[in-house]
């Protein structure tokens, strides 16, 4: 009986130990192995401070993430927190399923909220609740095969960025001058090799801005403008004219070295550790209407349905501080203008230059986030067959922008 | 009189019979709670207006199917991409599948490699099938314009170009799935006895008509079968349209399981997407029924 009692004792005392744990799940579509060892070490801080709490990061394919996360939110089985892309932020913080975090950052001692950049916060910020804090404001990049450009005898882009003669043109004229067929070598490779599909806008809209045009201002289509479709004529004479881009229907892979030159955000610089050419990196051209750095941006957010939310708005605000996101830095750009500034970011990727992260430091202070729309992905789907209406030698490209603005103007 | 000389109160017939439902029961419970139960939800669901993003939700009666049916051109459009890739796809894939049947029904030397050659794609999964053949089909270093090239015929950017586009899908999934009928046609195809064949030669029957006159009629149950199941699984087509090309270019692949899947999962209009799945699901009824009404008729 003694032995029955110690026993239901005992285990009363683990149930109850059990019963005050608490585990915060938290959607990532990340699957790196490093970027994971990282979140999981913020993770082993928190639990310093809060030691009955364990984070766990569920990773999400990238092209799948949006639909189940939104499942999950559907199913009643939310994750406490996740991150999200600047395009499907509108859609979230209209549908109101994101937690307003805003008075547990500003209740955080030290957390400096005054620190983050403004122009960065704006997809975040709605009617003074905070919705999310950006943990990757990433700046697109010209990376460009330096043993090709040597080779070839060409001035490089850095060359030519630090005398100010790094244009979209030259860049064409670069990629036309690189392509060497014979070997299997292509000119300038779009995003990720999804410019004409998934990545049609990613491609473009850095293109069109450096022409002074834009996706849509003050829910106006600008992309029949003069400006943009001068810009888009550059691009399409790229594929057709003088064949300097790789085409649609082909595969070209700069980090295999048989593109000598593309379009990515410095992530990216993890698929370069062992490649056998040199290369470099550079902001993106400058067209008629000056520079144009574009950046893509993705959040940390807590869920309004999620079972912890006051936990899950501690630990984004653990998350976000400015120790880690020092420690972040290293693979995301910071939207923290103190760790933006400071000596340790520019040195934080081991495999990149303070002189090239200084690059990636002069786009996010310069550049303007990619478009966005809490109608995003209907507009994207109405402007899908307009945009592939472009990809054929003889497309009448001022026609199909000006069919483009027609179609997606009713969402804006 | 013992209870045990008397026997259950129960009748044998009784006894088998919950013997028999006891068996089915856990396959009944799950096509209860995972087809039948989401079949009446999906039928509730499309008439609401529901947006799967913010959860929020109003009865809206028909209205979703007015909208899809005389609202919106784009459904039409995709019932048409739908319709054409099932009239490519069906006698194709039969055609197809029947003369590999009745090649490879004959015992020879080898045939068994020719099956497993020819089933191997059904196996092989439809994600690294889609990658192979978008690879296979690129414009210039594609291995089909190259082969094409070989004998001085330029090749179009198949997956590129709106005209193109929906043939090449459709060659594809032929090519992936025609080996399942090749199996059943050469099941069917065994269990004709021999002698039939034989009397007909001696009657002095030629090799096609011993296939017109013996051979297809006794072929039409499992050409039934065939076509049933071929017709729902091009119009329920989703993964080769997922991942080939996206329903572009132009909406040309835009068929309409893939745009169920965007409208509920991109767009967050689920009760519209829930209309359109009933919809799609009406119509492969009234195919499947129509094919067997046609069957019935021919008896």
């Amino acid at each position: 009986m003694i032995k029955r009692l110690i026993v239901a004792t005992a285990l009363c005392g683990a149930m109850g130990t059990a019963a005050s744990a608490e585990n915060l799940r938290f959607t990532v579509w990340t699957g790196s192995q490093a970027h994971l060892d990282m979140l999981n070490g913020i993770a082993e801080g928190f639990a310093e401070t809060h030691p009955d709490v364990t984070v766990q990061f569920d990773t999400i394919p990238f092209g799948d993430y949006v639909q189940k996360l939104t499942l999950q939110l559907a199913g009643g089985n939310p994750p406490d927190l996740g991150w999200l892309l600047e395009n499907s932020a509108p859609a979230f913080v209209e549908a109101g399923v994101l937690a307003d975090v805003g008075d547990t950052l500003n209740g955080t001692d030290g957390y400096d909220y005054g620190d983050l950049s403004e122009p960065a916060m704006g997809l975040w910020v709605k009617d003074d609740a905070v919705y999310g804090v950006p943990f990757s404001t990433s700046p697109f990049i010209v990376y460009y095969n330096k043993s090709l450009y040597d080779a070839a005898g060409l001035e490089t882009p850095t060359e030519r960025a630090a005398d100010g003669s790094w244009t979209w043109d030259q860049l064409k004229s670069d990629a036309a001058a690189l392509r060497d067929a014979d070997a299997g070598v292509w000119g300038y490779e779009t995003v990720d090799g999804q410019g004409y599909g998934a990545r049609v806008w990613h491609n473009l809209i850095p293109i069109i801005r450096a022409h002074g045009g834009d996706a849509w201002t003050d829910g106006t289509c600008r992309l029949d403008s003069e400006q943009s479709v001068e810009a888009v004529k550059l691009f399409h004479d790229m594929v057709y004219a003088d064949g300097s881009a790789v085409p649609p229907g082909e595969q070209g892979d700069f980090f295999s070295g048989n593109a000598a030159l593309t379009v990515a955000q410095i992530s990216r610089v993890s698929k370069l550790a062992d490649v056998d050419f040199d290369w470099g990196i550079a902001p993106l051209p400058a067209g008629p209407a000056g520079e144009a750095a574009t950046i893509g941006q993705a959040g940390v957010v807590a869920f309004a349905q999620g079972k912890n939310k006051e936990l899950a708005a501690e630990f984004l605000a653990y998350m976000t501080n400015k120790d880690n996101v020092a420690i972040m830095a290293a693979f995301f750009p910071p939207a923290r203008k103190s760790v933006l500034e400071s000596e340790s970011f520019l040195s934080s990727n081991p495999a990149v230059t303070p002189e090239q992260m200084e690059i990636v430091a002069e786009g996010i202070e310069t550049g303007s986030v990619l478009p966005s729309h809490e109608r995003f992905p209907q507009i994207e789907a109405e402007a899908r067959p307009d945009f592939d209406a472009l990809w054929s030698e003889d497309a009448d490209i001022q026609a199909t922008m000006t069919k483009l603005c027609k179609d997606i103007q009713p969402l804006l | 009189m013992s209870a045990a000389r008397t026997g259950p109160s129960l009748t044998l017939r009784t006894r088998e019979a919950i013997a028999g439902w006891l068996f089915v029961s856990p396959i009944l419970t799950g096509f209860l709670i995972f087809f039948v139960g989401p079949l009446i939800a999906v039928f509730y669901y499309s008439t609401t207006e529901w947006n799967l993003l913010s959860q929020q939700s109003r009865f809206v009666g028909m209205d979703n199917y007015v909208d899809a049916l005389t609202a919106n051109d784009t459904f039409w459009h995709v019932l048409g991409n739908s319709l054409v890739f099932a009239a490519g796809l069906v006698p194709l894939n039969m055609a197809l599948a029947l003369g590999l049947a009745l090649a490879l029904s004959k015992p020879m030397r080898g045939v068994v490699i020719f099956r497993t050659v020819f089933f191997a794609p059904v196996i092989t999964s439809a994600v690294a099938w889609a990658i192979i053949w978008t690879f296979l089909l690129q414009h210039e270093s594609g291995a089909v314009n190259q082969a094409l090239s070989v004998v001085g015929v330029d090749g179009p950017n198949w997956l590129h170009e709106p005209n193109w586009a929906m043939a090449s899908v459709i060659v594809t999934r032929v090519l992936k799935t025609v080996g399942l009928n090749m199996i059943l046609y050469i099941a069917a195809l065994q269990t004709i006895p021999r002698d039939y064949e034989e009397a007909a030669r001696l009657e002095g029957a030629n090799g096609w008509e011993i296939f017109r006159r013996i051979t297809w009629p006794l072929l039409a149950p499992t050409t039934l079968v065939i076509m049933v199941i071929t017709v729902v699984g091009s119009l329920k087509v989703f993964d080769h349209i997922y991942l080939m090309t996206g329903g572009g270019p132009q909406n040309a692949t835009l068929v309409l399981a893939f745009y169920i899947y965007e409208q509920g999962f991109k767009f967050f209009n689920t009760g519209y997407a829930s209309a359109l799945a009933v919809v799609l699901f009406v119509l492969i009824l009234a195919l499947t029924i129509l094919q067997m009404l046609l069957k019935a008729a021919r008896k």
